[in-house]
């Protein structure tokens, strides 16, 4: 900083143009943080909100919790399955919505709805879907002869799973589409010609240019989605509610039944702040990439 | 895809998987406008043997979802004012600016663009109990700047990276002050992308659950996303019609936005969605 | 007396350094080109100037005002910005008036000098249209119009010409000259194409790696080149410059190298490495006691490039169009030494030396 008045006076002007930024963020964003850090030592009724400190109590029983650990296992299989599905979905869709098709436009749009709907929504027709005795699947599935009886979507297991997972990838595909396609469109022609003439067919075409070109943006979308689909709370409580019992209930469901359900806010902190460690790790790799990509697209 | 009966061929498979996943809101605006008989057909029909738009007159008459509706409609725009307002100067900060502690600042965005609900959730109902604004449109509209505000600073910080530095050069250098140029010359250039912010931190209001599951218990100050789920809960029998007809009216101002203002949903994702 | 004056003035973007020490007085009403390759500060200079950075150290003056902190708008000065940085949302008369709204002028008033501005500039048939519906040259002039609306004390320009096609620039070239006669102002006309600045400026700055290299009449600069790396950058094709080394001749010193040894008339000593400075245009091949090899023979029509080595490295040198040279073959030649420079090869500093004629 020089002793510029001039300069002074500007960045005095910045400051004041982020301050209510700033000032929203401290109160809506850094404090809950710390606050919920705070929280998670204590053990809190939450009807009364009266507690008392019981140090890193929370954090034991979560070790020694055999519920705490099979949310974690399941948000991560839910995360690691419904994520596979968005991106060869995703990857697939982009590429074919790449061509020329006629209606293109109207084709681009209706994939894309699934993303921008509420989530309610999308789990009611789902849910409606599902009926046991009036849903479309089931009429679709006995017709096709798959099955015999009609399931049980979301009330037995592993079904419930399954269904998740596919309404995830269902609802969150379009995501990658959008950003893969948004890539596609800036691989220039000259690199498929050039490849034509070399004699590579459309497969290592695709594989020798196309993948290559969208190894960049897969990163930055499977690192998002990952983070996004770790931390979802509405699809799956909408869904299943974490049922049967715990079998599909993961870590966010299980902030919320612990607060409102189970009565405890300092344990559902615990459950959050541990949630928050895991998802760290993804977090500062993300904060890293796109560092990266803003240093270089800075001349 | 050469020939003529390649191209047919991929064009049908193309479609037939874009009508596969547009299928459940096909079906939505179907079973909408079938009457409540016809849903209980073994199999089920799929074009209404009769149109009726009987849900749609019970929905607004009988039921609480006009209410949900202006209710989700002063949250959505609420939100959106205030978040685009305030992170446009914001972003216009971190752009254009130099002071200390601006990189980390932006960091900090970028990382609570990153942070899950839940884990805020708990000391914002605290909050709002300790404030005495718990069951208010007010306390969700603060809840939901935790997630807007880093999403549209994002966006528009990059919406405005995209506006040359010359520009606001030669404002300056023609006599504007730093804020008549921020006025005359970044506004206008930053518009289509404050445009396509708004829309996108009002669909993101418009849809948020959480919040409003944990934060509002009255029918006064319900959005629609739980309002309706209540209407899910708390019918004897599920009527699906009404669900479905709730469903499409939810899902108007996205259809709206959808057909009208498309280019900017697809710039705000060139912008930031993408990006980060 | 100065219009325009740098004391000391040094920029650094945190740890680069992109304008060391720069101290430079331009007289009032002078055109004066800042010249150099890409990176070496030109723009960071004329940047600071009106005021869109600020000198970590130094003073800058304008008349005798030291306007370090004076916004740019109260400078006086008017700016064409190499990308042109026209306002796209305002027509092209908008854009000429801004400077003139910014400073409360009225509408009439406002509307008679964009319209002589526009008569000037042959813009009177665009005023209505937007900025992307223009050619590069128009909006160019645009540029150039919203500059010369407010009558400022001093024009800044930076590369205004470095986007436009080869003829239009040429041109563009001669327009501004006519520009600089007309209104009789301070210009300051930054390029990185020595063309330009020769043939437009009344003085040229030449800088590199953020420091003033020299700051001269475009004669001067060519003739009597400061340093190295001027003599290297201005002249196309480029001054040859051969290191050699000064040893004792006899009663006398010579300067030497493999495959040229020149008598010593006045300066140097024995011992010193010296680099000496020869255009193309001062050698001369087909006669005369040194040796080159011709490598490359380019014809352009009004005259020949020709590549040689001598005695291990290449020169270059101009030849008339009539005259043939093999490509491999051996050819005497020699060189004019009353053109000759000089140059210490350590420091890079212009030295005195004189050589003495050949001894025929
Ligand atoms: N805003 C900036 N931040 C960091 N470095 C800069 C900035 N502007 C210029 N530089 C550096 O300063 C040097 C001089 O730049 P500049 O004045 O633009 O050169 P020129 O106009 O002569 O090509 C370059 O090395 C450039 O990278
Ligand atoms: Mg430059």
């Amino acid at each position: 900083m020089s002793g510029n008045p001039l300069d002074k006076r500007y960045a005095v002007l910045g400051a004041m143009l982020i301050a209510p930024t700033v000032l929203i963020f401290c109160a809506v964003i850094v404090y809950p943080l710390v606050s919920a850090l705070y929280l998670s030592l204590f053990t809190i009724f939450t009807p009364t909100l009266r507690g008392s400190f019981i140090g890193l109590g929370n954090y034991a029983y979560l070790v020694n919790s055999p519920e705490f650990w099979r949310s974690l296992w399941n948000t991560l299989l839910w995360t690691v399955c419904t994520l596979t599905l968005q991106i060869v979905f995703g990857v697939a869709a982009a590429l074919m919505l790449h061509q020329n098709i006629v209606f293109r436009s109207l084709a681009r749009s209706l994939i894309l709805f699934p993303y921008f709907v509420s989530t309610v929504v999308a789990v009611l027709v789902w849910r409606w879907l599902f009926n046991d005795l009036y849903g479309v699947m089931n009429h679709l599935m006995l017709m096709a002869g798959l099955i015999k009886m009609p399931l049980d979507w979301l009330g037995s297991m592993p079904n419930a799973m399954i269904s998740i997972i596919l309404v995830g990838a269902w609802k969150y595909f379009p995501f990658v589409v959008i950003a893969v396609l948004a890539r596609l469109q800036t691989i220039p022609d000259a690199l498929y010609e050039a490849a034509k003439i070399d004699g590579a067919g459309a497969w290592s075409r695709f594989v020798d240019i196309t993948l290559p070109q969208l190894r960049d943006v897969l990163v930055v979308v499977v690192l998002l989605r990952a983070i996004w689909d770790f931390k979802e709370f509405d699809l799956i409580y909408l869904l299943t509610g974490g049922g049967p019992i715990i079998a599909t209930q993961t870590l966010p469901l299980m902030v919320y039944k612990d607060a409102f359900g189970l009565n405890d806010m300092g344990r559902a902190s615990a459950v959050a702040v541990s949630m928050m460690l895991v998802m760290l790790s993804f977090m500062v790799l993300y904060l890293k990439l796109a560092g990266r990509g803003e240093r270089e697209s800075q001349p | 895809m050469k020939t003529l009966a390649g191209r047919i061929a991929f064009n049908l498979f193309a479609w037939t998987v874009v009508l596969v996943t547009a299928f459940p809101l096909i079906w939505m605006i179907l079973t909408s406008v079938k009457p409540q008989f016809e849903l209980f057909r073994i199999p089920p029909t799929f074009w209404p043997e009769q149109i009726t738009f009987e849900h749609y007159v019970r929905l607004i008459y009988e039921t609480p979802f006009l209410k949900y509706m202006r209710n989700s409609l002063i949250l959505g725009f609420t939100t959106t004012i205030v978040v685009v307002v305030v992170a446009t100067l914001g972003a216009h900060s971190l752009v254009r600016f130099r002071y200390p502690g601006r990189e980390r600042l932006a960091q900090m965005v970028l990382f609570t663009y990153l942070l899950p609900s839940v884990v805020l959730i708990l000391p914002l109902y605290l909050m709002m109990v300790w404030l005495g604004i718990a069951n208010t449109i007010f306390s969700l509209v603060i809840a939901y700047t935790t997630f807007a505000l880093p999403y549209a600073l994002w966006l528009l910080r990059s919406f405005m990276q995209g506006i040359p530095d010359d520009l606001e050069a030669a404002a300056l250098v023609d006599g504007a002050t730093r804020m008549e140029a921020f006025v005359d010359v970044i506004l206008p250039q930053a518009l289509p992308g404050i445009i396509s912010t708004s829309l996108f931190t009002f669909i993101l209001a418009w849809n948020e659950y959480l919040y409003a599951l944990v934060l509002v218990n009255t029918d006064e100050a319900r959005p629609l996303t739980t309002g309706v789920m209540s209407m899910l809960v708390s019918a004897f029998n599920i009527e699906w019609s009404l669900l479905m007809a709730a469903s499409v009216m939810m899902s108007l101002p996205l259809i709206i936005i959808f057909a009208f203002l498309q280019k900017y949903l697809t710039r705000g994702f060139g912008a930031g969605g993408v990006k980060g | 007396m100065a219009d325009v004056s740098f004391q000391k003035v040094r920029k650094a973007f945190g740890s680069a350094v992109a304008v060391k020490s720069l101290d430079l007085a331009i007289g009032s009403g002078e055109f004066v080109s800042l010249l150099g390759p890409s990176g070496c500060g030109k723009t960071t200079t004329l940047r600071m100037l009106a005021g869109l950075e600020f000198p970590t150290e130094g003073e800058i003056r304008i008349g005798d005002r030291v306007v370090n902190a004076v916004p740019p708008g109260q400078r006086d000065i008017a700016m064409v910005f190499q990308s042109y940085a026209l306002y796209p949302h305002m027509s092209v008369g908008e854009n000429i008036a801004y400077p003139l709204k910014k400073r409360g002028v009225g509408r009439a008033e406002r509307d008679a000098k964009v319209a002589s501005v526009a008569a000037t500039l042959q813009l009177g048939a665009l005023l209505d249209r937007k900025p992307r519906q223009l050619s590069g040259g128009q909006q160019q002039r645009v540029a150039l119009g919203r500059a010369l609306v407010r009558d400022p004390k001093v024009f800044l320009l930076d590369e205004p010409l470095s986007n436009l096609d080869a003829k239009l620039r040429a041109h563009m070239r001669a327009e501004l000259i006519e520009l600089h006669r007309k209104l009789g102002k301070t210009f300051i006309y930054v390029t990185h194409d020595q063309l330009e600045a020769m043939t437009m400026s009344d003085r040229i700055a030449v800088m590199h790696e953020g420091d003033l290299q020299q700051f001269g009449a475009p004669m001067q600069v060519y003739e009597k080149p400061a340093n190295l790396f001027v003599a290297g950058f201005i002249g196309s094709p480029a001054m040859n410059l051969l290191p050699g080394m000064i040893e004792s001749s006899g009663s006398g010193l010579a300067f030497v190298r493999q495959g040229l040894r020149l008598a010593v008339g006045a300066g140097g000593q024995a011992g010193q490495k010296v680099t000496i400075g020869v255009r193309p245009e001062d050698i001369a091949l087909g006669s005369g006691p040194f040796v080159a090899t011709v490598r490359i023979v380019e014809p352009t029509g009004h005259e020949t490039i020709v590549m040689a080595d001598i005695g291990g490295q290449s020169a270059i040198v101009r030849v008339q169009p009539d005259t043939a040279h093999v490509v491999g073959s051996e050819t005497p030649f020699a060189v004019r030494t009353s053109r000759l420079h000089a140059f210490d090869s350590v420091t890079g500093a212009r030295l005195d030396l004189a050589f003495a004629p050949p001894a025929s």
